[in-house]
């Protein structure tokens, strides 16, 4: 197979897979929260509700595509595809197993983490694109938030990487095969928990949910920065945000969570082979952990948001990261 | 970002005078007062409503905001005017009702029985004590329901989803409950000059006795989720502080009064109905904070329920109305008559003209009252801070715009 | 709780209001007087006490205006009831330095009843749109579905 061709598919394999995250997602997160707030969810289109998700597409897509008389054109126009490009993007480094894998990039985590810092652009020119009071508000919210958020999450993923000594996500996810004490598996959570408490809490906010809500804050700025998108515009935002929480929740699972692999049988074919659904099921959960959080929560104020990440996690995720460098170093792990 | 909206002439700042200020805002961008040296800065005067998530309703705020910070803050009402004082001037007196059902279309009980007082203290009726009850009872119960819907709208502004769903669950049991007592859900008409409409029906004990049995339980897990979440907490401790001072110039009853711990309550101040027969609490806050006004409204709500225990148990027997004429003719003269609402005092001042119709009834709405102090309550916030402020007072627009 | 209408008349005589009539009716205690007045009587009446104002609204009598000052005081739950007689179209002044509640319940009655308060710092409509024609309490205001009179 010639390496265009090779590459081109593996691109379309990530769209696919973005895109059936996205339909399943959306149907997720009604029926979870559904399950928190003593209601239903969809019901009605299709067995369960499953369909639900493919109608609202089609609403979506026969939905008027207007665009505010004062907005800036192009900035409207280009900031969903802004929104939706990095974190397409950020799937590529992503290894649902050994072998699985769309891309095989040695700096793969930091790629990651390089395109989901792209989205907060987008989001800041669809505010300010929009010409509307409110949008900007969430535009400028986006921003200051993301630029707070970014520095933890970066710094909570550094231990993980320095126990696997790469940045590449199957290089990490193998450092993780074994156990210690002959029953723990070697999961980097348990050395790493404070760091994954960090990246849990960055990676809320990273991914703009509640209690981190800040850029749509619907009780506050309506929806914030899409308040003026109508249609497929409001569609490709839409399915970025929940594009990136599978990104978020693939990337804990790589680093803290042995990605792809079952204690205890790390070295088993058949649960190799597993590999990608084990991947897939990990990162699901993480997913509806991260809805029960949304769907419990109140959200923070903005200024309580910065500070606590200025005042707060930096310092901690800082001396962190020191700290397990020290003790990587005392003990050799 | 020129247009603003539906904002009067332009009157330009009006200096501050006396303790409290008046903003009126300007069309268009206010130059803000230098900030960072040099730098010319705009403060942003923002719609936040009508069509707005948080403002229950149809209110419209024009906030006057330095970045996130609300500098001022007006309040435009109208957006639910149906001239409902003018309509009852048309009505004869037990047709009034209806109309005051949609006022406070969350707790029409309340604004009927202050109607139902304030004829009967006209007309001269006396009241049997059974019926007497029975409107403390569906008051009480009404009480719920308007506060859980507060609650769980209260937890929607602090983007808190999961406690709206939760009140639901017990206000659509009470909402069953009155139903059943007055063959409607929100739109009672109920309490009648004279009485209330019909007995209750059999069986209500049992179906309040079982609403009961889990309603402190309830209680106890909305304490935890709000109240004892520490994101919560700080969102709501010290932000909106309205102190006695400030509540009592601007008229504010209720919870928003008590809250900044000013003793007073109609059912203790002026017992209407039975409420001088049974025994509760009022609780008080201490600042005035939306801590307070929670907090005070939580213990209400226990209250509440204690009192729907002891009107049950101490239903009296007997008529549940006297007997009044349908053309009811009162003397020529003036009354009022207020009850606690689970907004605060809501008065109806009626003048008679001796005819069958009312010559003027004011309706005293109470959220009108408590609204009128968001400036001082906003200013100096932020957004944020002025969505939670303003889920605290607990508005109910109809009643405001009457 | 019902003041002395006596103590009430001379409060208010004591802060150089004369009353034109005090009574205690099925309303309370009620004083009249003259509109130009109000501001030092509600004053008066504040330092001796009454806080809150309740409520402030006007009654279109036929021939003029009517405003009512429902005041109350904390304390012992005492309540006064000030009246004055305002023509049609003509002024009294805003009590709003003496008790900031009374800022919408003045701009509604000046839209609704067609009076206008001297030094209101706000003096816009508060509950209806600039295009309604007419002061819409006013008894020659008539309901106009033929379905909502004949009730």
């Amino acid at each position: 197979m010639s390496p265009l061709l090779q590459a081109l598919l593996r691109t379309l394999a990530a769209v696919a897979l973005l895109l059936v995250n996205g339909v399943v997602l959306i149907l997720m997160l009604r029926k979870v929260l559904a399950r928190l707030h003593l209601r239903l969810g969809p019901t009605r289109v299709g067995p369960w509700g499953v369909l639900q998700t493919v109608a609202d597409v089609f609403k979506l897509l026969t939905k008027e595509d207007f665009r505010p008389s004062g907005a800036d054109k192009w900035l409207f126009r280009l900031a969903p595809v802004l929104v939706f490009v990095p974190s397409f993007m950020a799937y590529l480094p992503l290894a649902l197993s050994d072998t699985w894998r769309f891309s095989d990039l040695d700096t793969g985590v930091l790629f990651v983490l390089a395109a989901g810092s792209l989205v907060p652009i987008g989001i800041l020119m669809a505010g300010w694109g929009s010409n509307a009071k409110w949008s900007l508000l969430g535009g400028l919210r986006a921003a200051g938030q993301q630029i707070a958020y970014e520095i933890p999450l970066m710094l909570s993923v550094l231990g993980p990487v320095m126990f696997a000594g790469s940045l590449n996500v199957a290089a990490i996810v193998n450092a993780q095969r074994g156990v210690w004490l002959g029953v723990i598996p070697r999961w980097f959570v348990l050395p790493q928990l404070v760091g994954f408490v960090i990246f849990a809490i960055a990676g809320q906010a990273e991914t703009s949910q509640t209690p981190f809500d800040m850029s749509e804050a619907e009780s506050e700025l309506i929806t914030g920065f899409a308040n003026e998108y109508s249609g497929m515009r409001f569609g490709f935002m839409f399915l970025a945000e929940f594009s990136n929480m599978f990104v978020v929740s693939a990337l804990g699972v790589t680093l803290f969570f042995g990605g792809w692999l079952v204690p205890w049988a790390d070295r088993n074919p058949l649960a190799l082979a597993l590999g990608p659904a084990v991947f897939m099921l990990k990162t699901y959960l993480g997913i509806a952990v991260m809805m029960w959080v949304r769907g419990t929560l109140p959200r923070v104020r903005v200024d309580q948001l910065l500070a606590f990440s200025w005042k707060t996690l930096i310092p901690v995720s800082l001396a962190w990261t020191v700290l397990s460098a020290l003790v990587m170093r005392a003990v050799n792990l | 970002m020129s247009d603003i909206g539906r904002i009067g002439p332009s009157t330009g700042v009006v200096p501050t005078e006396g303790a409290h200020r008046i903003p009126v805002l300007p069309r268009g961008l206010r130059r803000a007062p230098s900030g960072i040296d040099e730098v010319a800065t705009e403060h942003l005067i923002v719609n936040m409503g009508p069509q707005h998530p948080s403002t229950h309703g149809v209110l419209h705020i024009l906030l006057e905001l330095d970045g996130e910070v609300v500098v001022a803050a007006e309040a435009s009402l109208g957006y639910l005017h149906r001239g409902i004082e003018k309509l009852v001037e048309h009505r004869r007196y037990h047709q009034i009702g209806t109309l005051l059902d949609r006022a406070d279309y969350v707790s029409g009980l309340h604004s009927e029985t202050a109607l139902a007082m304030a004829v009967e203290s006209l007309a001269g009726i006396e009241v049997p004590e059974k019926a007497q009850w029975i409107r403390s009872l569906v008051m009480e119960v009404n009480r719920i329901t308007s506060h859980m819907l507060w609650l769980g709208t209260f937890g929607l502004d602090l983007g808190a989803m999961a406690p709206f769903l939760y009140t639901m669950r017990e206000r659509e049991a009470l909402l069953d409950i009155l139903e059943a007592i007055t063959g409607s859900r929100m739109m009672f008409n109920y309490v009648r000059p004279g009485g209330v409409l019909a007995d209750l029906p059999a069986g209500i004990g049992v179906a309040l006795d079982t609403f009961l049995a889990t309603f402190d339980g309830y209680m106890d897990e909305y304490d935890t989720l709000l109240g004892g979440n520490e994101i919560f907490v700080e969102r709501v401790r010290g932000v909106g502080v309205i102190d006695a001072t400030t509540a009592t110039a601007f008229g504010m009853t209720g919870a928003c009064l008590r809250a900044a711990g000013v003793d007073y309550d109609v059912r203790k101040a002026a017992p209407y109905a039975a409420y001088a027969h049974v025994e509760f609490e009022v609780p008080l806050g201490t600042v005035g904070d939306c801590w307070d006004r929670y907090a005070v409204r939580m213990e209400e709500l226990r209250w509440a329920g204690r009192l729907i225990r002891q009107l049950l148990d101490g239903m009296p027997e007997g008529d549940h109305t006297a007997k009044v004429p349908k053309g009811l003719r009162p003397p020529a003269g003036e009354s009022y008559a207020a009850v606690e609402s689970p907004r605060g005092e809501l008065g109806i001042h009626l003048v008679s003209d001796g005819s069958d119709r009312p010559y003027r009834m004011r309706l005293r709405s109470p959220a009108y009252f408590n609204l009128a102090v968001i400036d001082e309550a906003l200013s100096g916030g932020l957004v944020a801070d002025a969505v939670a402020t303003l889920g605290s007072l607990d508005i109910v627009l109809g009643e405001i715009d009457r | 709780m019902r003041p002395d209408v006596d103590a009430t008349t001379e409060i208010l005589t004591a802060a150089g209001v004369p009353l034109k009539e005090a009574s205690s009716d099925t309303l309370g205690v009620v004083c009249r007087i003259e509109a130009f007045r109000l501001e030092a009587a509600l004053a008066a009446l504040r330092a001796v006490g009454y806080q809150t104002l309740v409520d402030l609204f006007g009654t279109d009598t036929g021939e003029a205006v009517e405003l009512t000052y429902h005041l109350r005081r904390l304390g012992d739950l005492a309540e006064v009831y000030l009246k004055a007689i305002v023509a049609y179209d003509c002024e009294a002044p805003s009590v709003w330095r003496v008790y900031p509640a009374a800022l919408y319940p003045e701009r509604e009655a000046a839209e609704l009843l067609g009076v206008s308060f001297a030094g209101h710092p706000n003096p816009k409509r508060l509950l209806t749109t600039e295009e309604v024609e007419g002061h819409l309490l006013r008894k020659d205001v008539l309901l106009r579905t033929p379905e909502e009179v004949a009730l």
